[in-house]
């Protein structure tokens, strides 16, 4: 009883966690490695070396810095992610937070991150960091909007807020078919979250890094691999909400799922690899009259499929 | 978890939240007093839901609009801040003094 | 409605952290800190609401409250000279009388708290709080939803002309003087009014 409905997803959640951030990392080199980028090192030891590394450096300090938040902030953003885990199905009886409204639960997720992003940036007391955490709130809003639309236009056919509900309801076909909007404006949507290839803009190079230039060694290291197991949370939603989550034939339920977060992490990483970078302000642009329209678009596409 | 307790918490947001509504210089924290009086008052309504109310949605719809009366205070303010800044260039209560006149 | 002891432990835990939270958002030196303080209170009261089963309400009180409190701490940093808190700052008026305001208000609604009978109705065993919530929006209660609706958009309208730049005489800063720093002291920093400064200080030499 207690094993089944409190340790097992524990433990599923955590292994997701830190597995998936490794995978993330070798993945990210594979993929520039195939895409012709110049490599140092084997990709599945550089990731363990550079944590190694951060983890024997001593972690910077900024004159008067907001210290329990600056050291706070990264910590919250991995348990962030870890809310984010906790509410994929990995079956249907496995799932850590079968809450009746998870649907929502990961949508507050999205707005808590911003404020993490925030704090992690503005507690630094540093100037670039500072930019960076408000680069990110104006981007962050238009994310938001954006998911939620998605998220809501896979609710509607499920007629449930519940991500098991919504696994059920693509039995027959899935959301990125029934949908096909919403699967890329997740994705970008994940990928701005996370602030992962061109859409990083909040710890971008042209800000000296943003809002972690000022933070090194351990708290480094949490910061990265946060931002990574969110891209893992992020796969994990995108594969229940689009791709069917557990449902598959042959393979056992939690297997199906793995198989799929791969895809979706891949594609993420590609993406991330061959999108264009944008200025922050038309990236602002592109997300309040492109893209939050065509979540408009989908949403009302969903609407009319479900009647 | 009780009524009683529930409701007692409630009671201390609400205290909180006046002391800092009337307490407060600065236009923004004052509206955050009055953010926590309507914690309070959000909390005593699911909590009557809960325990008084024998789960009509009604309950429950009352807090929704609560929290949108909340972002329309919230909004509404701030929009009086920006326009109380751009002609005194302050964004404390004592700045409006002439209204008294 | 029966439920166990854990669900009792994390409530006076939640409640504590409320309490504490909701009293440091006016006791902080920093406008920022204050807003997050803020933030902390509200999720707990929304983890309350998820105990109390009402499972939509405490979860949309997570989000509403990240994105507002979110905003309120952009114009913090906008509109106080002290955003970090480095520097100790209170800045109250009728401080005694507050206090008071608050303890009378905090002891009448505990007084009703305690002794007062209210009807004891607790939820039915079966029952699905979200679906009954989303019927009743948009089915009895649709009116009270829609034009909460309605005046939402027209907030959003009388927000944008309010804080608009561009007046319907002119640019709203026109002739807008920053307050002095004492009472009806002279105005602040302003680059114009150095010689005036000047002749208060005496001793300069002036070229008018």
């Amino acid at each position: 009883m207690i094993w089944r409905e409190l340790i097992l997803p524990v433990i599923v959640v955590l292994a997701a966690l830190g597995i998936g951030a490794y995978v993330v990392a070798v993945l990210d080199r594979l993929i520039a490695g195939t895409l012709g980028m110049p490599q140092t090192g084997s990709a599945w030891q550089a990731p363990l070396a550079r944590g190694a590394w951060l983890l024997t450096q001593t972690a910077n300090a900024t004159e008067a810095p907001d210290w329990r938040a600056w050291r706070l902030a990264p910590a919250l953003y991995l348990a962030l992610a870890a809310t984010g885990l906790a509410v994929v199905p990995w079956s249907e009886t496995l799932v850590a937070t079968d809450l009746a409204t998870s649907v929502v639960l990961w949508g507050s997720v999205e707005a808590l991150a911003t404020v993490v992003i925030f704090l992690h940036g503005w507690s630094a007391n540093a100037l670039f960091a500072l930019i960076g955490a408000y680069r990110y709130v104006a981007l962050g809003l238009s994310y938001i909007l954006v998911s939620m639309f998605v998220l809501i236009g896979v609710a509607l056919p499920a007629e449930s807020l519940q991500f098991t509900q919504v696994v059920v309801s693509q039995a027959e076909l899935w959301n990125v078919i029934r949908q096909p909007l919403g699967l890329p404006l997740l994705l970008i949507v994940g990928l701005g979250m996370t602030f992962w290839g061109p859409l990083n803009l909040a710890d971008s190079a042209d800000l000296a890094g943003g809002t972690a230039s000022e933070v090194s060694g351990p708290p480094r290291l949490v910061w990265d691999l946060a931002r990574a197991a969110m891209l893992v949370a992020f796969s994990g939603v995108a594969a229940s909400a689009f791709l069917g989550g557990w449902l598959g034939p042959w393979l056992p339920g939690p297997l199906w799922l793995v198989l799929k977060m791969l895809a979706v992490l891949a594609m993420l990483l590609l993406l991330g690899r061959l999108l264009p970078r944008l200025p922050p302000e038309r990236c602002v642009i592109l997300m309040w009259v492109v893209l939050l329209p065509l979540a408009f678009v989908d949403l009302v596409w969903a609407g009319a499929a479900a009647l | 978890m009780t009524l009683m307790t529930l409701l007692l918490l409630a009671a201390a947001l609400i205290g909180i939240g006046l002391y800092g509504a009337l307490s407060q210089q600065s236009f923004v924290m004052l509206m955050m007093g009055l953010e926590l009086m309507l914690n309070g008052v959000m909390l005593a309504a699911v909590a009557f839901w809960a325990f008084s109310g024998a789960g009509t949605p009604e309950g429950q719809l009352l807090t929704i609009i609560v929290m949108a009366v909340m972002a329309i205070e919230m909004a509404m303010g701030f929009a009086l801040v920006v326009a109380v800044f751009r002609a005194k260039q302050a964004d404390m209560t004592e700045a409006l003094s002439e209204l008294k006149h | 409605m029966s439920h166990g002891i854990g669900v009792d432990i994390s409530f006076f835990l939640l409640a504590a952290l409320a309490v504490y939270t909701g009293w440091r958002v006016f006791c902080t030196d920093s406008m920022v800190r204050a807003s997050f303080f803020l933030l902390l209170s509200f999720i707990a009261v929304g983890a309350i609401m998820i105990l109390l089963t009402a499972e939509y309400l405490g979860v949309a009180m997570f989000f509403m409250m990240a994105v507002e409190m979110m905003v309120m701490a952009l114009f913090m940093v906008m509109f106080m000279m002290n955003p970090a808190g480095l520097n100790p700052m209170k800045m109250v008026h009728q401080e005694r009388a507050a206090i008071v305001a608050g303890v009378i208000a905090f002891t009448v609604l505990s007084a009703v708290a305690v002794f007062s009978g209210f009807p004891d109705a607790p939820l039915p065993a079966k029952h699905a709080p979200v679906v009954s919530l989303g019927l009743e929006m948009l089915g009895d209660s649709m009116l009270i939803f829609e034009s909460a609706a309605i005046v939402l958009l027209a907030t959003m309208i009388g927000v944008v002309v309010l804080s608009s730049h561009r007046g319907r005489y002119g640019a709203a800063d026109v002739g807008s003087m920053p307050p002095g720093l004492a009472p009806d002291g002279e105005p602040a920093g302003q680059p114009q009014n150095e010689d005036e400064d000047d002749d208060e200080g005496g001793g300069h030499a002036h070229h008018h």
